[in-house]
């Protein structure tokens, strides 16, 4: 189905989006994605790259089904923040989305939870952490590039 | 300002090092629509951008391009670790090694070193979202060729994130150009530079 001007907003389905009535020649259009998409839970949306499955265009269709991290206290805290970095992209273009501006907060709200038991459990992730350590714990392994044997788990 | 996180945006774990991978994935380190590019690129073309909603795209997702960045840099380094010369021999990499050894250097991979040339700014929103828009198709196909290329399941598990994200920075990026056509003069876009005439 191809996304034309006249076709309502509503005919449209979760993977197309809506185009101006009327648009100046010689300029390069790509459609608003429409509010109240479908979403992702947040650890497939990390694993899959994107919170929207509307947007989810994978090479070959063969997309990841994990990711090395799932189920541990850093996996969840990427996942939390991988979803405040979508939202934040997402509402930069779309300020007036009250819903997911809403979904935001709430997604920060949890990743601030994940961030502080993570701390507490294995050490500063940025250096204000420290505030509660005995020791200045911010130079211990792994850091992040080092491939490390023992997982990261709970 | 720049704070540092102790950790990846999407975790990297390659149970079997591979240097003859990193031969080719080091281009999207520094090579001409590398991740170190692409932050460059979105981080400077914000001074001249006159929206407040581009600004913000900007920065945001020049900020994901630095953490982009760090995963690459993290691929390189967990396939080329504990490399033997025999293995810089058998992968062919012995004219990157005798320059780097196992570090980590922002090149194209032909060898070519990183370059400013391969990006712009020109100070018009018009122009600068339309380099953006190429720029997220460019990288994403130098991705979809990695994956042409690789067999490694925890290489490729990475690269699919790096891919998929190519494809959402362009929606974004669509969306940043369709705010701003629609503030310029809709009866000639060209009319002027809303970055300098103001």
């Amino acid at each position: 189905m191809i996304n034309t001007p006249e076709r309502n907003d509503t005919d449209c389905t979760y993977k197309q989006g809506t185009l101006p009535q009327c648009a100046p020649l010689s300029a390069v259009f790509i459609p608003y994605q429409q509010q109240d998409a479908p979403k992702y839970a947040n650890t497939e949306a990390l694993t899959r790259g994107t919170l929207f499955p509307g947007l989810d265009l994978p090479f070959m269709n063969v997309a990841n089904k994990n990711n090395p991290y799932a189920g541990t206290h850093l996996g969840d805290l990427m996942a939390l923040d991988f979803v405040m970095k979508e939202l934040n992209l997402y509402l930069d273009t779309h300020k007036d989305d009250a819903e997911a501006f809403a979904l935001l907060q709430s997604v920060i709200e949890l990743s601030r939870q994940a961030h502080a038991k993570y701390v507490k459990l294995h050490g500063p992730l940025m250096l204000k952490d420290l505030a509660g350590c005995d020791s200045y714990t911010w130079l211990h392994d792994p850091w992040p590039w080092e491939f490390s044997v023992c997982e990261v788990a709970d | 300002m720049f704070v540092y996180q102790k950790k990846l945006e999407y975790p990297v774990r390659i149970a079997n090092p591979n240097p003859a991978l990193a031969k080719f994935i080091v281009s999207q380190y520094g090579g001409p629509d590398g991740e170190l590019g692409a932050s460059l690129r979105y981080l400077s073309q914000r001074y001249s951008m006159p929206y407040a909603e581009v600004k913000g795209l900007l920065t945001d997702i020049g900020t994901e391009e630095l953490s982009h960045l760090e995963i690459v840099g993290t691929v390189i380094h967990q396939l080329t670790r504990k490399m033997t010369t025999d293995d810089v021999i058998s992968a062919g990499l012995e004219t990157y090694f005798v320059d780097h050894t196992a570090g980590v250097y922002p090149q194209f991979a032909s060898g070519y070193p990183w370059s400013a040339a391969t990006l712009q700014v020109t100070g018009d929103p018009i122009a600068d979202l339309n380099e953006d828009l190429a720029a997220e198709q460019k990288a994403r196909v130098t991705y979809d060729n990695i994956l042409r290329m690789s067999d490694d399941p925890d290489v490729n598990n990475v690269i699919r994130f790096l891919r998929e994200r190519e494809v959402v920075h362009y929606q974004r990026f669509g969306e940043a150009l369709q705010l701003a056509t629609e503030r310029q003069n809709q009866k000639n876009i060209y009319a002027v530079n809303p970055g300098f005439d103001r």
